[in-house]
């Protein structure tokens, strides 16, 4: 989950009468988790479905609504202009078709919320905007551009002077030697043509998704804004502008339209659409039994506008709320307009009767039998390594299941057979008291249809009189106890084993595992000083029975 | 005294009062206990004051190869002094004669003045009567001598050179009794033995502590009307995700974070229908290309929500309870609070009637059951629940709110497409946090290690 840090008194200033305490025990109830507290600074997780509070502008709007301070759907502002425009007209670039913008003037903007733009653009740029892929923005100082501007595409030796650069440098040379270029360079693939924005004076803007031109750079002494989102389809384009356009809007700034034309191209609406829902489902849903006013109150304290028609209700969502697909989404917004606290849980009695699965049954009693033989159950990880489940046993490797790019060298092949990590059990614990006596069942994984899934049984003993006889005995006897099963041993050779101690496991003329005493090679190998014997036999064939 | 002794304290206290000086060899030969018994019953007696061990070394000297050689020959340089007895001898001759040890003989000889070599010629000059370690050569011999028996100085002489003697140090132990032991009338004492002795400690056989507590929850939902399903850990990307309205370019999808098994793809992922509804339901809300290869890809399952999908899409209850229990797969760094792998449960209720409060009840009554009374509900987000809330229970040890299961009801993004009808009550979470809450555990790496100290010892029944 994204996290954004704020400041305690900057939020009191934007939400208005508020106390730092009021704050802190509201922004839970937003979905906003507290993840860290400094003095004044705090630390917010937020939802990667609600990127308009990447910024405390955002969440502001979103305390107002919840305290009850402000309530109500934002409304945008946007004054019609004929000043700004952005045309497409011969040369689209193919990668990118879309664009769109919005300008936003006389605010006032400090280095707090200049931190606040970057994140809420960072933000946009990873989760809706999939790592700029899909969208992404550029906020560009307005009195440095002459409109009309032009959205186009250009060689990759064009070349300007890009943000945090004092040269003009090309633009192969920004993919291959910047940051931004080497991260997001890929999005433009390898075509010879890359997307542009040029203003009345052939001055560069923007070259996205990668970067912008360093004339148009944002500071503390900026006023004015122009905002550009480009990307493959318009509705996300859009959806991203009405992110920052209602951010900007809380910020102070007044918005004035940029008029887009050309090749599928047109001026964005950021409208509100209207979404109908039916009360009874909303009570049915929350198990609540709210009048209409009730229900329109609660969908006012979550920042959206509703009234009545017939029996339904028609909510007005704002375009910034892009993650409310349907009615189900305006059933939550009731809920936190409500208030999650004021829900009572209620226990329904169960119309239907549990039942434990007859697997796990089978494995729990074959645990409790095993105790009594003496073994202590041991756990171990599914995802281990090729040093715990070939190397070290000698076992062949033919057939090897791994996953990509683990995070851990411990953990990057699934197993085939659960005895080797019994084995490295036994190693880690060679200064403890003997006799070791372990047991494991679990999941081992073969490839087949694309993978098979079996449940395997094995167990393993350590101390100075380990053997054979020791070992087959108490096989035998939890198999006895457990399944009414009667095993035979025949001779066998097995990597793992030592010859001439070493059986296959044999169930109704089915061989279904191996026992023996541990190949004294891999005893020394582990640095165990007392003989170890065991075995690993599968249990879903022959001896596990389902429903 | 009325105080009781163990038999093994009896036996050696009866040995020592006939003898009273031993050591634990004597007294296990007079006792017929065995080493280990010897070995406990001195350890009793003496936190009892009753027995008083003397430790001491003592070194025994035997002859080494060179010493072995001198006994029967005469030292090396004995044997040049007896060569010049005769008179003066050629240098080449005597090397001849000796062989290996003329060098050391010449040596020492030369050193003490014994013998001259004014030119290629050797001669006696002031030959000793014994010559220092000829002594102790006699009297080790053959066998083996203690340090009281023996000449020091002569020792030492022959302790410096290489291989003549061989020394070994024995760790001595003798026990004897004390005074108010020696008073002790064993026959007295009746037939009760020391009740209140230490006895050795049995390490018992036990069930793992993290499946205690898995099995602990699943009956609690069974209890409460739950039926328990089983599916695959492996699973195709499309039951995983996209059955669950999680985009293909959402980054949880991404190899950072979910196990991709490396060349495994699924022929047959679901029904030519549900892959159609999925999709197109996809499609019209993500805006983006489906990719039936990327569904086909085979995931580690990142929760069990899976298999339940699966269930309800195969089943279509109209009310149904089930749940699914099993482990789980995050591609992250292991530590102290993070696995790659770890068990989750998972559970639904499907019902025409099913409300959100109903999902909170349940969550209420099942913190309630493994003891958990200090709770409330947060809202959240996750792709496949609309309304989502989660659980937060406080720590009383570490003093703050920690979250623990996460709980929705499905989208109906996510049923429509697969034919469920009816409000799917969904909820779930990672069994390790509830465990180490229950085992006062700050590493949850603890239940994968097998560390044998700790499952012995940890408590049962918490």
């Amino acid at each position: 989950m994204p996290v954004v840090e704020l400041s305690y008194s900057r939020l009191q200033k934007l939400v208005g009468k508020v106390t730092k305490k009021q704050i802190s025990d509201s922004l839970p109830f937003l979905g906003l988790d507290i993840e860290s507290e400094d003095k004044d600074l705090v630390r917010i997780e937020y939802s990667p479905n609600r990127p308009d509070y990447s910024t405390d502008f955002g969440i502001a709007l979103g305390l107002q609504g919840l305290l009850g301070i402000k309530t109500g759907a934002i409304k945008l502002n946007v004054k019609k202009s004929n000043k700004y425009s952005i045309s497409i007209k011969f040369d689209v670039p193919k990668i990118r078709p879309f664009v769109t913008g919005i300008i936003a003037k006389n605010g006032k903007i400090d280095d707090k919320t200049i931190k606040q733009l970057m994140t809420m653009q960072e933000d946009l740029h990873f989760g809706i905007g999939r790592k700029r892929k899909k969208s992404s923005i550029g906020i560009h100082d307005l009195d440095e551009i002459s409109f009309p501007l032009v959205y186009k595409t250009t060689n990759r030796n064009h070349k300007f002077i890009p943000l945090n650069s004092e040269k003009e440098i090309s633009i192969s040379e920004i993919l291959k030697n910047t940051d931004v270029g080497k991260d997001y360079g890929a999005i433009l693939g390898n075509s010879s043509k890359v997307p542009l924005i040029l203003d009345a004076n052939q001055q560069t803007v923007s070259f996205p998704p990668i970067i912008n031109a360093a004339i148009t750079t944002v500071t503390t002494k900026t006023k004015n804004l122009f905002v550009e989102v480009t990307g493959i389809n318009k509705e996300d384009a859009e959806d991203m502008l009405s992110v920052v356009a209602t951010v900007l809007q809380s910020a102070g700034f007044a918005l004035e339209s940029v008029k887009i034309s050309g090749a599928k191209n047109s001026t964005p609406k950021l409208g509100e659409k209207k979404v109908p829902v039916s009360p009874e489902l909303i009570n049915q849903i929350l198990g609540l039994n709210l009048n209409t006013s009730k229900i329109i109150s609660a969908l006012k304290k979550s920042r959206l506008d509703a009234s009545t028609k017939g029996k339904d209700i028609i909510c007005i969502v704002p375009s910034y709320r892009f993650d409310i697909f349907g009615p189900m989404d305006l059933v939550e917004e009731v809920a936190l307009g409500y208030g999650i606290q004021n829900l009572e849980p209620t226990l329904s009695p169960s119309q239907t009767l549990g039942q434990t699965n007859p697997v796990s049954l089978q494995l729990k009693s074959l645990s409790q039998i095993m105790i009594g033989v003496g073994y202590l159950e041991a756990l171990n990880s599914s995802l281990t390594s090729k040093r715990v489940l070939y190397d070290m046993t000698n076992r062949d490797t033919d057939k090897i299941i791994s996953v990509l790019d683990s995070k851990s060298q411990e953990h990057t092949i699934l197993r085939d057979s659960i005895f080797p990590g019994l084995l490295e059990n036994l190693s880690r614990n060679i200064h403890e008291p003997y006799p070791q006596k372990l047991f494991e069942t679990g999941t081992v994984f073969t490839l087949k249809n694309p993978i098979s899934e079996k449940i395997n049984f094995s167990g393993i003993s350590a101390h100075q009189d380990a053997n054979f006889t020791e070992i087959k005995s108490a096989l035998q006897s939890a198999l006895k106890t457990g399944f009414d099963i009667k095993i035979e041993t025949k001779t066998a050779t097995h990597p793992s084993f030592e010859e001439g101690h070493c059986a296959s496991v044999i169930v109704d003329n089915n061989s279904i595992g191996m026992i023996g005493k541990v190949n004294s090679k891999i005893i020394e190998n582990y640095k165990i000083r007392v003989p170890v014997v065991g075995f690993e036999i599968s249990l879903s064939e022959s001896i596990l029975k389902s429903l | 005294m009325s105080q009781v002794f163990h038999d093994i304290e009896k036996k050696i206290i009866a040995s020592l009062k006939d003898n009273s000086k031993q050591t634990p060899e004597t007294l296990e030969e007079s006792t017929k206990l065995s080493p280990d018994q010897i070995r406990r019953g001195i350890e009793w007696l003496k936190l009892k004051d009753l027995a008083i061990v003397d430790e001491s070394k003592k070194s025994v000297y035997s002859l080494g190869k060179n010493g072995i050689e001198s006994l029967q020959k005469g030292l090396p340089e004995r044997r040049l002094l007896d060569l010049l007895k005769d008179g003066p001898r050629n240098l080449s001759d005597l090397q001849k004669e000796l062989g290996a040890v003329f060098g050391p003989a010449m040596g020492l000889s030369k050193k003490n003045n014994w013998i001259e070599a004014p030119s290629g010629q050797i001669s006696l000059k002031n030959p000793p009567s014994e010559i220092p370690g000829e002594k102790i050569l006699s009297q080790i011999g053959s066998g083996k001598v203690s340090e009281r028996n023996i000449d020091k100085n002569d020792l030492l002489v022959l302790l410096k050179r290489p291989d003549f003697i061989i020394e070994d140090v024995i760790k001595t132990k003798e026990i004897s009794l004390t005074d108010s032991a020696k008073s002790i009338n064993l026959s007295e004492s009746s037939g009760a033995i020391d009740v209140e002795a230490k006895v050795p400690e049995v390490f018992v056989a036990r069930t793992h502590p993290l499946k205690d507590t898995i099995d602990e929850i699943r009956e609690i939902f069974v209890t409460l009307g739950f039926s328990e399903i089983i599916g695959n850990i492996t699973q195709s990307s499309f039951w995983n995700f996209d059955a669950l309205f999680t985009p293909q370019d959402h980054p949880a999808r991404e190899l950072q974070d979910t196990f991709y098994l490396d060349g495994v793809m699924a022929k047959k992922i679901a029904t030519p229908e549900q892959i159609r509804k999925v999709s197109a339901s996809h499609k019209k809300n993500w805006r983006y290309y489906w990719d039936i290869n990327e569904a086909r890809k085979m995931v580690l399952r990142t929760h069990t929500t899976c298999v339940t999908i699966k269930h309800l899409a195969e089943n279509k209850p109209d009310e149904a309870r089930v749940f699914s229990l099993g482990r789980v797969f995050r591609n992250e760094k292991v530590s102290y609070k993070h696995l790659i792998e770890f068990n989750q449960i998972e559970g639904v209720v499907v019902g025409k009637n099913a409300t959100l409060r109903d999902l909170m009840g349940i969550q209420r009554e099942f913190y309630k059951r493994i003891g958990i009374t200090k709770i409330k509900f947060w809202p959240t987000f996750f792709p496949y629940t609309e309304p989502s809330l989660q659980t937060m229970v406080y720590n009383e040890r570490l003093g703050k709110w920690v979250e623990l299961f996460g709980m929705g009801i499905f989208r109906p993004e996510v049923t429509k497409p697969l034919g469920i009808t009816k409000p799917v009550l969904a909820w779930g979470g990672g069994i390790e946090r509830i465990a180490m809450l229950k085992y006062d555990l700050d590493d949850v790496r603890e239940f994968y290690n097998n560390n044998l100290s700790w499952l012995r010892s940890a408590t049962k029944c918490q």
